[in-house]
């Protein structure tokens, strides 16, 4: 398993919350910037031409603004300098305040199988509050040209003034609209973000709220037939997201485009985040990576740990002991034995007992050297 | 028999903590030319970060100057400076015992102070000349002729002579130096004696071995010379002499009547105790000066490594702050809750954190305090009598036929405003009023019996807040009293933590107990499960808070790009955890260690 993400730093809008890369007053470099992106992709491409990939994931950012014809030449990319299977999961994220009918019949025709669609809220204020440019009634229109396909939404969760009826609203339109994947976050108010002043503030919801948040979602969710596969996200049978569970499998994937990361050949990198810097490296046949680190034995060991505990199928021990020549009950005895009524061992699997997973991080710590 | 130089001054200040000490002897040595105003480090005395931070004096650290005076001879003058808060009291007596002369510094604002009184009583008892100056006159509140009748109504001294000054506009310096040469008595003794030189200080420095700081009674000490100490056996061969000026400047030799710095590849710690007599080893004076009475620890405290295999290390540093600080007590200790560490005993409190801050600072170690604890007196139903410091050492309660704890005689000096501040909080600290004196219109001296127990906490710092800085205090151990005390247990999920066992007053055990289960509650970070946390007296719950389980601790996304910045957020956690201590199933971070110590807020 190997995954392909490409990175659109394009949106119409940034989000109060968001911290990724994206420049909402440069789509007029779209063009450029994607020219470079099929040129990056065939200078990698050629260094990989012994991997095999079974996922592609356009993120961003919002794909879904820039024009369609640069997704189909994007996908077209992929399929040339990547050795991609013919069954690969081929996702791309969308905004509903970007989308049309024309739009989403060229992605189809073009290979797409999986769309991610950002509602984050049934609550138009709440929509506002958080920046979004787009309203329930956008989603709707959206979510009604995605009918009969295979479709993720987004909700989130610890806004400022949400209740559980809001949750419950939002969570309700996504499935019966009929999404087969649903992502629920909390709010990360990230320093440097305007939404991280509300925080300051003390406006937002603090953690055992949202941890009610949280387990009302999951519950909710549960009667809906969305089965949790991972702290975030949930998925009707067969529905999970290929791609990202590659991640958490720490499986290989290749990033593309401005500030994308990669994990190939016991090395991770990430590429700049700057855009000019970006297109210099490109157009002089440079790849823009900015920070590279080979991941030595006890640091794979703990990205294992700390990414397969995400997970509800949890940690394979038999392969863990397999992969790091080890003996996993043994050499982790201390943290098993002191988080041993949060953890459970089902069929030679570690995991975060259901009730535990929102408050992992403490668990996982222990495990680290 | 040849007297020592005319020429030579050997003097201390004294002053209250904030009088401008530092900042005179800053003066004075610019004045001599000693440094010049360019490479001087604002207040060079006080070389400690700490006391630059803390605009107080710990250690005393002599300098010399010289100084044309206006008869037109040069002068020696050698400075040694001294600690002012009453905790140190110990080390001043030091200093003293190396002076003829001691200049008495006094706001022009403020007056005497308390602590200043008790020094210079010392000096008095050690027949220092005192010359007293008056700092401060730039002051717009400057009441120098109101200073000057304070010291001759309560020290009996005559101050028309004392210098008017503000050290820090530099004003009427010269007066001072002109007084020291006039007021200040040569130094007496005989350099054609036996060497005899009293060691007043001391440090380990990692080449030359152990630094004597030493005043020469008599005799004369060269390079090459075989030395040794009253109280110790071994022999060394004087490898360096010098002076301070004020870092060490190599001399030829050292003669009586000095102050100066003796090396001899002096390895241990032990052999050259401060208040110890340094003698020739082949022409041995017969009789030591006269030292200092044994420091007598008032305050005691468990210290132990954060990480437990550091405890070596909290060994060495031990032993090297004592070298300088022989009032520095410490023996092995051993808690269930925090494993291998030493018991230690200090002055006061405010020496107590100075040496904590100075284990963490000079010696970058992570240490864990107890609560602060006096030493009480326990009689057993089998009549055996044994003192307990330690809370965990104290004998079960069918064993004890009665306690006693050290009560003391504290001297409160404030305006009469704040008489009524004063007394609420010596009778909420089980004081008994003793009497009030009027010094003048504007001081009232209170008299109070106090057990030391309750001024350990945080007596001083509630004085100083009811009477806005005001009031000042000192106190002396005048003994021990019978009292009706228990151990107050803390148990954490139920067990219990004798890293924070107290021993307090049967009548304030329910507040205490109660008031710390708050604290610890807010201390106690939560974790993944509810953890009660109780006080107890003799196996009895009192008082109970629990800390919440937590309920959210995760990383919202992760995805590809996410994976190292977030596994550096949980190392970044782990960090954290690894800065705190298991007790039984709980993780504490080794501040609520010193929560016990937080009264209500005043």
């Amino acid at each position: 398993m190997a995954g392909i993400y490409v990175h659109i730093p394009f949106c119409k809008s940034k989000c109060r919350y968001c911290d990724f890369t994206s420049f909402p007053d440069k789509i007029g470099f779209a063009e450029s910037y994607m020219t470079c992106v099929y040129r990056e992709m065939k200078m990698r491409g050629a260094e990989l031409k012994d991997k095999k990939f079974d996922t592609l994931y356009i993120g961003g950012g919002t794909p879904s603004v820039i024009d369609e014809s640069y997704i189909a030449m994007l996908i077209a990319a992929a399929k040339k300098y990547f050795v991609l299977s013919a069954d690969a999961e081929i996702t791309i994220e969308m905004n509903p305040g970007t989308v049309s009918r024309k739009k989403i019949e060229t992605y189809l025709k073009n290979g797409v199988n999986r769309f991610s669609v950002g509602l984050q809220t049934a609550i138009d204020s709440q929509l506002e509050d958080l920046g979004r440019y787009h309203t329930l009634n956008q989603f709707v229109t959206c979510a009604g040209m995605l009918r009969g396909e295979n479709f993720n939404v987004d909700v989130m969760i610890g806004l400022k003034g949400q209740t559980l009826d809001d949750i419950s609203k939002t969570i309700d339109v996504a499935s019966s609209f009929g999404a087969s994947h649903i992502s629920m976050y909390a709010l990360t108010p990230e320093d440097g973000t305007p939404i991280y002043s509300d925080y300051l503030n003390g406006e937002l919801p603090d953690g055992d709220e949202v941890a009610e948040m949280y387990s009302f979602g999951v519950k909710k969710l549960k009667e809906l037939g969305f089965e949790r596969y991972e702290v975030s996200n949930f998925a009707k049978s067969g529905r999970q997201s290929r791609h990202n569970l590659n991640y958490w499998r720490r499986g290989e994937y290749i990033g593309i485009g401005v500030s994308a990361s990669s994990f190939i050949n016991g090395v991770r990198f990430t590429n700049t985040f700057n855009l000019d810097e970006y297109f210099k490296c490109i157009l002089t046949n440079r790849f823009p990576v900015i920070d590279s680190a080979e991941i030595d034995l006890q640091g794979a060991k703990e990205e294992t740990i700390m990414l397969s505990l995400r997970t509800c199928e949890g940690l394979d021990i038999d392969k863990f002991n397999g992969q790091f020549n080890a003996d996993f009950l043994s050499d982790y005895s201390a943290p098993l034995k002191k988080n041993e009524s949060f953890l459970e061992i089902i069929s030679g699997r570690l995991r975060v007992k259901d009730e535990y997973l929102f408050v992992q991080n403490t668990i996982i710590c222990d495990f680290f050297s | 028999m040849k007297q020592p130089s005319k020429y030579i001054r050997n003097f201390c200040i004294i002053a209250h903590i904030d009088h401008g000490k530092s900042t005179l002897a800053d003066r004075l040595m610019e004045m001599t030319g000693q440094v010049s105003k360019r490479d001087m480090q604002e207040q060079l005395l006080d070389s400690m970060d700490i006391e630059r931070e803390r605009g107080i004096t710990i250690k005393l650290t002599p300098v010399r100057m010289f100084y044309d005076a206006d008869d037109g001879n040069e002068y020696v003058f050698n400075l040694i400076d001294t600690p002012g808060h009453v905790d140190f009291t110990y080390e001043v007596s030091r200093s003293l015992a190396a002076c003829e002369g001691a200049i008495l510094i006094v706001d022009a604002s403020q007056g005497i102070e308390a602590q200043t009184l008790a020094n210079v009583y010392l000096a008095i008892e050690n027949d220092l000349e005192i010359l007293p100056v008056i700092n401060k006159i730039d002051l717009p509140s400057a009441r120098p002729d109101e200073a000057k009748k304070e010291i001759e109504d309560v020290i009996g001294l005559d101050a028309s002579y004392a210098p008017l000054i503000s050290a820090k506009e530099g004003t009427n310096i010269k007066d001072v130096l002109e007084s020291v040469v006039k007021y200040f008595p040569a130094p007496q003794g005989d350099e054609d004696a036996p060497l005899k030189a009293l060691i007043f200080d001391s440090y380990y420095d990692n080449y030359k071995g152990v630094i004597l700081f030493v005043r020469l009674k008599d005799g004369k000490v060269n390079v090459g010379d075989r030395i040794t100490t009253f109280r110790s056996d071994k022999i060394y061969e004087v490898t360096e002499v010098g002076v301070f000026a004020p870092r060490l400047m190599i001399k030829d030799g050292l003669y009586a009547g000095e102050v100066g710095y003796i090396a001899a590849s002096i390895k241990s710690i032990q052999d050259v105790a401060v208040g110890d007599t340094v003698i020739n080893a082949d022409d041995r004076a017969d009789q030591p000066l006269p030292g200092y009475k044994k420091v007598q620890s008032v305050v005691f405290c468990g210290i132990y490594p954060l990480d437990g295999s550091k405890f070596n290390d909290l060994k060495d540093a031990l032993m090297k702050l004592q070298l300088n600080d022989a009032s520095l007590v410490f023996e092995p200790d051993n808690s269930q809750a925090l494993g291998f560490g030493f018991r230690c005993g200090f002055l006061g409190l405010l020496h107590m954190e100075i040496m904590q801050e100075r284990l963490e600072r000079e010696f970058n170690l992570d240490i864990i305090t107890t609560a602060p604890s006096v030493s009480y007196k326990v009689v057993k139903t089998d009549g055996e009598v044994v003192f307990v410091d330690n809370p965990s050492h104290l004998p079960e309660p069918s064993y004890i036929s009665y306690m006693e704890e050290p009560i003391v005689h504290a001297d409160i000096y404030s305006p009469p405003d704040y008489l009524g501040q004063i007394m609420d909080l010596c009778r909420d600290k089980r004081g008994v009023f003793g009497q009030m004196t009027y010094l003048e219109e504007n001081r009232v001296k209170l008299e109070y019996r106090l057990p030391l127990n309750e001024i350990i906490f945080d007596f001083f710092d509630k004085i100083k807040s009811r009477t806005r800085g005001y009031a000042s205090f000192d106190y002396e151990l005048v003994g021990y009293e019978k009292s009706r005390l228990v151990k107050l247990d803390i148990l954490l999920n139920g067990e219990v933590c004798d890293a924070l066992s107290m021993i307090v007053h049967e009548d304030s055990a329910y507040a205490r107990g109660r008031m710390l289960c708050e604290n610890l509650k807010e201390a106690i970070p939560r974790q993944l499960f509810e953890i009660p946390v109780q006080a107890a007296i003799g196996g009895k719950i009192i008082a109970r808070e629990t800390v919440k389980a937590v309920r959210k601790d995760v990383l919202a996304k992760c995805y590809g790009g996410d994976i190292t910045r977030k596994k550096k957020l949980l190392e970044k956690q782990k960090e954290g955890k690894k800065r705190m201590r298991s007790i039984g199933s709980v993780e504490v971070p080794s501040e609520v260690f010193m929560e016990i110590l937080k009264t209500n807020k005043d």
